[in-house]
This record gives C-alpha cells, sequence and structure tokens, in this order.
C-alpha cells in the first residue's frame, strides 16, 4: 500500500537528495503529508491556501490530473509535480 | 494520405461537411465585430509609444470635450486587484498583474501598453478623442532582449519581483528573472563522462505572433440589474466569464460571455484585453460598448509567444544518448508568465534519455505579455534538441531517422519529470517516416537539402460539458461550450452520431453562452474533440439508456431485456419487438417528456501526441531565400475523426511552422518600437510559399478515449522549425542556430563564411 512520489530537482536538497519516495497509500494530502515528514517544507511548497499552487500540477501514473487534497491515491500509483501547462 | 478511413466506424473516420460551413462560406457568420445591440457606443484605446516609463500625468479635459465623447475610463476605474494568481480559464493569471495588462497604472511597460479608453458615439470620434488625451512620461531604459534583461545592471521592469523556485523566492533583490525551476533525473556528469561524442549549441528565436485573421473585439452591456453581457472572440468564454470576474469583483453568476464565430485563436485568444474595460465604459454611460483592436494593436498589444535563447547539450555513446543538459530561457514579456516549463517538459520527451537536466528561466522584457501559442512552449525547445541531434547524426554519419528510432521513447519510457508513457506512437511516427515515399526518394541538385524533427506536445483534458436534446423526429440537438474553430461542431457532432448509432446530418450542433450549459474549459490544449468528445460520448450513452428504459416499459419487460443496436432497440424476450431511434423518439411525449442526455466531466484517459515531419528545401546562395520544395508530416492521431481536419490542422500548423523558422520575428528598434506591425512587414507563409504538404495520419488508439481520439491540433507545429534548419544545414553546410533563417541571415552568414 505505498505511492511512489518523484521528488521534483528543486526539492530534492529537502529530500536528501533522494528523486523518489515511498510513502503510503492515502488521500491526496495524506500523501503529501507523509513526504513532508521525510521532506521538511515540502508540502507548505506545494500549497497555497490549503490547495495546490495554480502553478503547479499534479500527475498521476503518467496523466496530469485535476486534484483536490482530499482525493485518493491508489496503491501503487506514481506522483510527480510539475509546472501546469496550458495549451494553445 | 490517410490510414484513417478504415471500416471500424459508422460515422468516426469519416469526413462529412462541417455544420458551420454555409454560414461561414456565405458571409453570415458572426464574428466578433458583428456585434451591434441597440444604443452601442464604440470606444478606443489609447497606447503608450514607449516601450519603458513612468507615467507622470494623464490630462483627459480634451478628450472628455471632443465631440461624441460619452465616457473615459484609465486604471482608476477598475476596482483595486488583489495580488493573488488564480487558475482562470486554463492557466495561471496573477489578477494584478492582468490588471495592470489591461490598463497601466504608474508604468507603461511595453509599447502598445493601454493606458485610458473612451467611448464615443461612433468609431472615429473616439479614435479622435484618444488623439487628445496628453500623457506625460518620465522615460526609463528599455530592456528587449531575455539575456540581457538577465544581467544585474539590466533596467527592471517591477522593483518589486523577485525570482522564485517552486513556491520559494530566491533573489534577495530586484530581479527581472520572474521564475526558476529545474528538471533532473539521473547523474548527467556520468552521462557525458560516458559519452564519446558530445554537441553542444546556442540558440536563439524571436517573439513570433499566431497571426490569426480576426482581432481582437469585445462588446459589453452593463446593465442596470448589475449583470453583465460579453460579446467576444475568444477560445474560452468561460475563462472570460472568470477574468472579468475577478478583474471587475463581480460574481460569475452575474457575467454572461457569448462566445461569436472566432476567426482563429491559436492560444492567443484566452486572455481578457477588451472586455472588461468595455463594460466599465458600459457601466459609465449605460450604453452597450464595443472595442476593436486594430491589427497593429493585435501585433502591438495582444499576446505573441516567447523570443527565446537556448543552450542545449548532448553525449552518445553507440548510437544512444547518454545525456542532455539544457537551458532555457523565455522572455515572458511585460509580465510573468511564458511557457518555459512546457517548452522543457517537451523538449527531450520523444526520446529515452537516462541522464537530463533542464533548467528554465522565466524573464521579463519590455514586451507584449506573452500568450499561448500552439503547443507553448514546445517549438523553440524542439528547434534546439532536435538540431543537436541532427549534427550528432551527421559526425556519427548515421541516418537521423534511424538514430531517432534508436532512441525513442516507448510505453514505459520515463519522462524527466518522472511521468512515465502510457501507449504512444513515436516510434510508429518514425518508422512511418522512414517508410515514406519522401524520405525513400533521393534528394537531389545543388543547394538541395532534407531534414527531418519530431515534436511531442501533452495534449489536454479538462472541464466539458454537453447536452443531447433529442426532437420527436429524431433529430438531436448538441449544446455544447467549446467554441468551434478547428471543426469540433463536427467533430463532436461525429462522436455523438457514432454514440447513438444515428447519422451525422441528424445532429444539428450549437455553441452556446455561458448560462446555458455547464463549465467547459477552452477550446484549446488540443482538448475539445478529445474530452468534449468524451463528454458527448456519455450524453449519447445516456439517451440511450434512456430509450433502453423507454422501451421496456412499453414492451412490459426490463431494462436489460432491450438492447440497442445500431440504432434499433430490440427485445431480447420477443425478436418481433423493435423500435429505431426515430420511432422513440416519436414516442418521447408519451413516455415520459423530453429525452435529453447530459455528461458533466473533467477528463481523464488523455494520450499524447507526437509527430515526425520531413521537409527538403532548395536554398538560393544569392538571395537568401529558402524555397520548400517538398513537406511530409506524420503524426498520430489515436484516431483521426474526421480525417479532412486532422490533415487540415497538420498542414496549417506545419505553415505556421515554416513561417516562425524563415521569416516571421518581432522586429524592434533599439527603443522598443515594434516596426513590423503589420501583414505587409510581418512576413507569415502565404499559398505561394508552400508546395502541398502531404500528410501521413498514423492512429495509435488511445486507450483512454472510447475512440482512441488523442489531440492533433498542436503538436504539428513542433518540428518545422527544427526540420527547416536542419534540411537549410544539409543544403548550405552551415548550422543556423538563430530564428528566423530569412534571406537577409541566411546572404550574411554564406558571405561571412566566403
Amino acid at each position: 500500500m505505498v505511492v511512489k512520489v518523484y521528488v521534483p530537482s528543486l526539492f530534492r536538497a529537502l529530500c536528501g537528495e533522494r528523486s523518489l519516495i515511498e510513502v503510503p497509500a492515502g488521500t491526496f494530502d495524506q500523501v503529501l503529508r507523509a513526504v513532508d515528514d521525510e521532506c521538511s517544507g515540502f508540502r507548505d511548497r506545494l500549497l497555497e491556501n490549503g490547495e495546490l499552487r495554480p502553478e503547479l500540477a499534479v500527475a498521476i501514473d503518467g496523466e496530469m490530473v485535476p486534484l483536490a487534497l482530499h482525493e485518493p491515491i491508489s496503491d501503487g500509483s506514481e506522483l510527480a509535480v510539475v509546472p501546469a501547462i496550458g495549451g494553445g | 494520405m490517410t490510414s484513417a478511413e478504415k471500416p471500424d466506424f459508422k460515422v468516426v473516420g469519416t469526413r462529412p461537411i462541417r455544420p458551420d460551413g454555409v454560414e461561414k462560406v456565405t458571409g453570415r457568420a458572426r464574428y466578433g465585430a458583428d456585434t451591434h445591440p441597440p444604443g452601442l457606443a464604440y470606444a478606443q484605446i489609447l497606447r503608450s509609444p514607449h516601450a519603458h516609463a513612468r507615467i507622470v500625468s494623464v490630462d483627459l479635459s480634451e478628450a472628455e470635450k471632443s465631440p461624441g465623447v460619452l465616457a473615459v475610463a484609465t486604471h482608476s476605474d477598475l476596482p483595486a486587484a488583489e495580488d493573488k494568481t488564480e487558475a482562470v480559464g486554463e492557466g495561471a493569471v496573477n489578477i494584478k498583474e492582468l490588471s495592470e495588462l489591461i490598463l497601466a497604472s504608474e508604468k507603461v511597460l511595453f509599447a502598445g501598453h493601454g493606458i485610458a479608453a473612451v467611448a464615443a458615439q461612433t468609431q472615429n470620434q473616439a479614435d479622435d478623442a484618444v488623439a487628445k488625451i496628453k500623457v506625460e512620461y518620465e522615460l526609463l531604459p528599455a530592456v528587449l532582449d531575455v539575456r540581457d534583461a538577465m544581467r544585474d545592471d539590466a533596467p527592471i521592469l517591477d522593483e518589486s519581483r523577485r525570482t522564485k523556485e517552486l513556491g520559494g523566492e530566491t533573489s534577495d533583490r530586484p530581479s527581472n528573472i520572474a521564475s526558476h525551476s529545474q528538471f533532473a533525473a539521473g547523474d548527467v556528469e556520468a552521462g557525458f563522462a560516458e559519452a564519446d561524442l558530445i554537441v553542444e549549441r546556442a540558440f536563439t528565436t524571436k517573439m513570433v505572433h499566431q497571426g490569426y485573421i480576426e482581432p481582437h473585439s469585445s462588446t459589453a452591456m452593463w446593465n442596470p440589474d448589475d449583470t453583465i453581457a460579453v460579446w467576444t472572440s475568444t477560445q474560452g468564454p468561460f475563462a472570460v466569464r472568470s477574468q472579468v470576474a475577478e478583474i471587475l469583483r463581480r460574481s460569475l453568476g452575474s457575467i454572461r460571455v457569448t462566445p461569436m464565430e472566432i476567426g482563429g485563436g491559436f492560444g492567443g485568444k484566452m486572455t481578457i484585453y477588451l472586455d472588461a474595460i468595455a463594460a466599465v465604459l458600459s457601466r459609465k454611460i449605460g450604453r452597450p460598448v464595443k472595442m476593436s483592436m486594430s491589427r497593429r494593436d493585435v501585433f502591438e498589444a495582444s499576446g505573441p509567444t516567447s523570443g527565446t535563447a537556448i543552450r542545449m547539450k548532448m553525449g552518445v555513446k553507440d548510437g544512444k544518448i547518454t545525456a542532455a543538459e539544457a537551458s532555457l530561457t523565455y522572455e515572458a514579456g511585460a509580465f510573468a508568465g511564458s511557457s518555459v516549463g512546457a517548452g522543457a517538459m517537451c523538449m527531450l520527451a520523444p526520446y529515452s534519455i537516462e541522464n537530463i537536466k533542464l533548467d528554465t528561466y522565466d524573464v521579463v522584457v519590455n514586451k507584449p505579455k506573452t500568450a499561448a501559442y500552439r503547443a507553448p512552449g514546445a517549438p523553440a525547445a524542439a528547434f534546439a534538441s532536435e538540431q543537436v541531434i541532427d549534427e550528432i547524426t551527421k559526425q556519427l554519419d548515421v541516418d537521423p531517422l534511424q538514430f531517432r528510432l534508436q532512441n525513442s521513447s516507448r510505453e514505459g519510457t520515463k519522462m524527466v519529470t518522472g511521468m512515465v508513457f502510457p501507449t504512444i506512437g513515436h516510434e510508429e511516427c518514425v518508422q512511418a517516416a522512414l517508410d515514406s515515399p519522401h524520405y525513400k526518394t533521393p534528394i537531389e541538385g545543388p543547394n538541395r537539402g532534407r531534414g527531418v524533427a519530431s515534436g511531442f506536445w501533452f495534449n489536454g483534458g479538462m472541464q466539458s460539458s454537453v447536452a443531447a436534446s433529442v426532437n420527436p423526429d429524431g433529430s438531436v440537438n448538441l449544446t455544447e461550450g467549446s467554441p468551434d474553430i478547428g471543426g469540433t461542431r463536427a467533430s463532436l457532432s461525429m462522436q455523438l452520431a457514432e454514440s447513438l448509432g444515428v447519422s451525422y446530418e441528424d445532429i444539428r450542433p450549437a455553441v452556446v453562452d455561458t448560462d446555458s450549459i455547464g463549465h467547459n474549459d477552452v477550446t484549446g490544449g488540443s482538448r475539445t474533440t478529445f474530452a468534449s468528445g468524451l463528454a458527448v460520448y456519455e450524453a449519447g450513452q445516456a439517451v440511450v439508456g434512456q430509450m433502453k428504459e423507454r422501451a421496456a416499459k412499453l414492451w412490459s419487460v426490463e431494462a436489460d431485456d432491450v438492447v440497442y443496436e445500431e440504432g434499433v432497440l430490440k427485445c431480447l424476450k420477443d425478436s418481433t419487438k423493435e423500435m429505431t431511434f426515430k420511432e422513440m423518439a416519436a414516442q418521447s411525449a408519451r413516455t415520459g417528456g423530453p429525452i435529453v442526455g447530459q455528461a458533466s466531466l473533467n477528463a481523464r484517459g488523455v494520450g499524447a501526441a507526437f509527430a515526425t515531419h520531413i521537409v527538403d528545401v532548395e536554398v538560393d546562395p544569392d538571395t537568401g531565400k529558402t524555397e520548400i520544395l517538398r513537406y511530409t508530416a506524420v503524426q498520430d492521431a489515436g484516431k483521426a475523426v474526421h480525417p479532412s481536419y486532422v490533415e487540415g490542422q497538420i498542414q496549417g500548423g506545419v505553415a505556421q511552422g515554416v513561417g516562425w523558422a524563415l521569416n516571421e520575428e518581432y522586429f524592434y528598434d533599439e527603443e522598443g518600437q515594434l516596426l513590423n506591425s503589420s501583414f505587409l512587414d510581418y512576413r507569415m507563409p502565404t499559398t505561394l510559399d508552400l508546395p502541398m504538404i502531404d500528410t501521413i495520419v498514423l492512429e495509435v488508439p488511445n486507450p483512454g478515449h472510447p475512440y482512441g481520439v488523442r489531440g492533433v491540433g498542436e503538436v504539428p507545429i513542433i518540428p518545422p522549425l527544427a526540420a527547416v534548419a536542419n534540411a537549410v544545414a544539409d543544403a548550405t553546410g552551415q548550422r543556423f542556430t538563430d530564428l528566423p533563417m530569412s534571406p537577409r541571415r541566411v546572404v550574411e552568414t554564406l558571405q561571412e563564411l566566403d
């Protein structure tokens, strides 16, 4: 029951230079808090007013998805934080 | 050529006539400027002639006395904007900066920046009146080049700006570098140490415009009950509504935005430049107000795409890419927010590379605020990466397509962001290019060369909402909220027809205003045929479900005992009982009333797009003119819903990309005056400049869509810049790293070599 979280390059200093962290599966918020336990400051830098910063996006298993903090992330998923992308 | 015409579906994959065709070819379609509500007044904006200046004073007195003038407005007429970033429309927008972009308060940041607006009885009176506004400026030094803007001694556009890095600030003093980010995977140093060939180059591209034919035009009416009606040319009526609501601090429900027909957008018609100020003027005079941009306004004051400076380094060993490193700096324009992040993420996506490090810089300069332009950020990035790959293949003396095939991403490949590709079609694109008649035909003759390049775009999902209302005669009204730019009325109607098992001609689509349908995100990001297509599929299935339930009641059986096959309801318990879709529709009043299927979703299952292009050129060494001799574009469409429109999207993307490569650029003087703000001087390609662009449409189905659809509109603009550059290098022996490869640049470069 784990989620693999891919650590953005600029956050790796917070995480002992690790690029991948495994934490227990749960809601998006629980996953972020679990990562934050190992990488202090991780969660605060992703969130603004209790939501993911609008300039960021989350990819689950390769697809960028709109994800609220209360939404579950299923066991075995891979999560990556990436810049939000606007198309033309 | 297409492989799309397989008999998999009844409607999807065919080539019917577009529902909006007759209105458009007979001139009856109503575009942005065709709005004429009773009592209409006309407005004009005074724009700054200076690229960077402090506004000392604005004297409106003479303008107010000018004949026909009804009202004037400046930034002070806009409510104080919050310094917050909001997800409005498709991207994130800083509301305070958007407010400053609409009309400047204390400083003008680019030539063309709006300062004040005048509403008058006629357009000529409004034009005359703005000329009477007196503005005193304190001129400031302008910075126009992205590299100059990053220097420590550069003029600073915004003293309060600090460089941001993923939620934190890294500079303790003012900077034009709005943000820095980094993508990294593996061990780049080890990857380069392993390489037996390393190529490193620096590239630049200039600011270019989408070049849509229809200028921006918006009409607004602030009603006495404080509701606001807006009629505008936009890719995103709901995005316009959100932005107007934020700027004017009104509720979303009080604003109705009606999207008019749109004469092109390509990403440039999502930002509100006119709507809010037209509404403010309307409130002052109690009449509707129309504002339209001239072509010069469009060039100077709308949102082109970034000029860039990119440094790219790549190492290879035994034909495999061992490491890649790049620095991407993109002009954001006067306010933060370029597409550099997307550029970086797309840059090397076609290839499986273990060791990557990409640094990105979003930099403000004294030019118009950039906006999205077809696969925003990716073409310039590919211009760099695909040229470096080309140079590697030349040094290794290997086939450039075979090299791409050997290094190609495939299902399971991890991108630099950590995202893993599902089923994708890059290998198929490269192989199809290798197998194409074009590539199998040798290019011969002096000053001729061939180039290839690949490209990747994510494609979008996002929110769509549609309704399918069945009429008693069996025809169906499809209500949707996505402006039709590239044929989405047709592509959505086709998918609804397929879902319902009825004919395409029985579907009548309508794009409605924001009061009349649930939220729809913009027509952009190559998302509409995919995401709204998912919605119409589900709406169709909802209709079918209702019909099965009603048939079951009529036949006194359970709903599970009714099946629906090819437009016919059948009773599993009694083979004599059948009812066509039209027969059931005729029964609607007697079986429960109107049959309406609705679907609203935030689409998942997006399928990424890949493309590989081949181009042959001939370069005249005396004039520097590059002629496109032959062009073949290969693209994975997942499933081409309407193959003609897919081919058209590809051909249009190629045409724009070729223009970007060979001629187009924002040409500024040293003071920041744009010198080519007309289509006469801003040289876009015409039919005389291009051969027939051959297309090869592949179909590697997207498992996230019932018909396998992937977005198609953006990826075709990514490869042309690099493909043409690689062809020019092949023809001349000279690598051109700066765009555009205009005749002047080509001649000067070749003469320098001589």
